[in-house]
């Protein structure tokens, strides 16, 4: 062992409280295994605003549909990035490309993710702008004409019959593609939930209380985004469009908050033998990030927040303040319920005896500058997106 | 029914990606990347061309019968004698040519037996540090038998420390069971039976009282009526190392 090595173990030794295993004491899912689930349940949420529009016919949500489609792409390209810097060499992601390994639970999500981008998203996204990619492949100067031209697979038949093809083809993705977000995020959950040495995890609830605080931090981000973003146009706000969504934003949040409580209050009644170090668990390490920032601030507030708004008929501009204040919120309650789980099933030891303790690294490929970068690397994305394929229909007339 | 435009274009990057995927899955990727078999017998080729190094334990016993013999009974006899005495192909082939290295450092012994709270309880496992330090394993064990951890005769296998500073002190000539009488379960089980103290100012007096009978000359004399009246000596005084020198 170095002398650094032993200094570094020292400073870990102070940290832990009680009885803890030898191989306990680094905590190995770090703060970029905390940013996967996020990003990812973003998506799942993203994509499952936009199916309002289609499967449920729900015209209100209608200026969010292609924003939803474009935040679910972005947030999905940088999904798989956490994973693969925090597996220690990313440089060597297209091995898993090549030797699939379809019996382990955890490569598993390469099949998911595959079949949601390519088989879902990419296909959704490419009939939804099709159209428009023809139209802007013909007014564009060059060399974008060039891009939209391969980005529209130099489709040129903008023939009613066409376009009635492309909605039918929409629909039916759509439909297909609720069960695929389910099943992205709901698999993300899984892998927790399935972990049964950990009592923290281990709970059929889990894939189920993923998803609803999926649907809840997707809803919200693409408020927050919309907000943002027709802010920076100078755009008016729709605002039957926001009441809407905030409206289902709120219904997701009690789904969400029951579940939550419902998984609570059966591990306190099955009161099983992990109960006490689990107690400890909340009311030492995880205090501030449980009760205080996703029970409090990210659920209760923003609850208060949105019934108020709701019931008191304030005007618009008041409404639009508590709703950004709402959403906001939320993503930093939705935050913190991810670093609960993925850090707080790390924080006891397996013996039930002991808690360790979470130092983050700032620098390093799994340190706090990494999960920032990644955190804002998929706005980057979505400002190309947006650039390059607008958020609204285009309503030029065809050059013949 | 007229087949859309899109769906032809769609087609053929389904085609090309479908294309692409098989092409790389079985003409790119070398087979035994794939097959399991292949990929475990590549492995064995290759780790079997490389030079050996280790004779066996069977080749060892062909003529060191009398030590194959004792350490087959012994708590090591699952250890490998090239374990210790370093890989020799080249001694069992050629005995005269080559003679192996033996590894008598502490460390070697020390990789199974320094303190660890995670291996088995009755391992025997002992402090590095504060056992024997200076002096190598094998001079009171012999690896090829090794004995339970015997009760120590004297104290200074545990207590080195006391007894080195006791060695350069003034009272190097005393022996421990001077001033400690130490019941003999202390041996097995030093934690619950504690050896005594001197219990009373008398016992040090005896040398270092005025006027003591037979006290040697050397030892510094205190009135012991006047002297710290209220403690016993050896709560000022540090009776290893003691301070005072006349």
């Amino acid at each position: 062992m170095t002398a650094q090595a032993r200094e570094g173990l020292y400073e870990l030794l102070e940290q832990v409280t009680g009885f803890i295993y030898p191989n306990e004491i680094e905590i190995h899912w770090s703060i970029l295994i905390v940013v996967y689930p996020y990003v990812t349940g973003l998506v799942a949420g993203a994509f499952i605003l936009a199916s309002l529009v289609k499967v449920f016919a729900i015209k209100e949500v209608q200026p969010t549909y292609r924003l939803s489609l474009l935040t679910a792409l972005a947030f999905l390209l940088v999904a798989p990035l956490p994973l693969l810097l925090h597996l220690g060499q990313p440089q060597r992601f297209y091995e898993i490309l090549l030797t699939p390994n379809p019996s382990s639970a955890m490569a598993m999500f390469g099949f998911v993710y595959a079949w949601y981008l390519m088989g879902v998203l990419l296909l959704e996204i490419w009939f939804e702008y099709r159209r428009d990619l023809i139209v802007l492949a013909q007014t564009s100067r060059s060399p974008l004409n060039r891009v939209y031209r391969v980005l529209s697979l130099f489709s040129k038949d903008v023939s009613p019959e066409a376009l009635a093809f492309d909605r039918k083809a929409i629909q039916v993705i759509t439909i297909i593609g609720i069960p695929s977000a389910f099943l992205l995020h709901g698999y993300v959950g899984f892998i927790f939930g399935s972990v049964k040495a950990n009592p923290w995890w281990g709970s059929v609830l889990m894939p189920i209380v993923f998803l609803m605080s999926a649907i809840v931090s997707g809803i919200a981000l693409v408020i927050f985004l919309y907000m943002v973003l027709t802010a920076l146009r100078r755009e008016p706000i729709d605002m039957a469009c926001l009441d809407k969504i905030t409206s289902y934003l709120f219904y997701a949040v009690i789904v969400d908050f029951s579940l939550e409580a419902l998984d609570f209050i059966h591990r306190l009644y099955q009161s099983e033998e992990s109960v006490k170090i689990l107690g400890k668990l909340i009311t030492h390490k995880l205090f501030l990030s449980l009760f205080v920032i996703q029970i409090l601030l990210g659920m209760f507030i923003p609850l208060g927040i949105l019934v108020l708004a709701k019931a008191r008929g304030f005007n618009d501009d008041l409404r639009k303040l508590l709703y950004f204040t709402a959403v906001i919120l939320i993503q930093i309650g939705i935050f913190a319920t991810r670093w609960n789980v993925v850090i707080g099933g790390q924080l006891f030891s397996k013996s039930f005896r002991g808690l360790m303790a979470y130092k983050m690294e700032v620098m390093g490929l799994e340190g706090l500058v990494a999960a920032l970068v990644l955190l804002a690397l998929p706005f980057v994305i979505l400002a190309v997106l947006i650039r390059l394929l607008p958020t609204t229909r285009l309503e030029e007339p065809l050059t013949p | 029914m007229r087949i859309p435009e899109q769906v032809h274009r769609l087609a053929i990057v389904l085609a090309i990606v479908i294309g692409g995927t098989l092409l790389t899955r079985f003409v790119i990727i070398p087979r035994s990347l794939v097959s399991t078999e292949l990929h475990w017998a590549q492995t064995t080729q290759r780790e079997a061309t490389r030079p050996l190094k280790f004779a066996g334990s069977t080749a060892c016993q062909d003529c060191h019968e009398d030590v194959a013999a004792k350490k087959a009974k012994s708590f090591h006899r699952v250890l490998a004698c090239e374990g210790c005495h370093t890989p020799s192909i080249k001694h069992a082939e050629d005995p005269s040519a080559a003679k192996p290295t033996v590894l008598r450092e502490r460390k070697l012994c020390a990789t199974c037996h320094a303190y660890d709270p995670s291996r088995p309880t009755g391992f025997p496992q002992i402090n590095v540090t504060a056992h024997n330090p200076l002096k190598a394993c094998v001079t009171c064990h012999n690896p090829h038998d090794p004995v339970p951890p015997k009760v120590p005769k004297e104290c200074a296998a545990c207590h080195a420390q006391i007894e080195r500073a006791k060695a350069v002190s003034s009272h190097a000539l005393l022996t421990c069971t001077t001033c400690h009488k130490a019941p003999e379960r202390h041996k097995t089980a030093p934690r619950t039976a504690l050896p005594s103290k001197p219990d009373s100012r008398d016992f040090c007096g005896a040398c270092h009282g005025q006027g003591a009978a037979g006290a040697p000359k050397e030892a510094p004399k205190v009135d012991l009526s006047t002297h710290g009246a209220r403690n016993l000596c050896w709560e000022c005084h540090y009776p290893h190392l003691p301070e005072g020198r006349s």
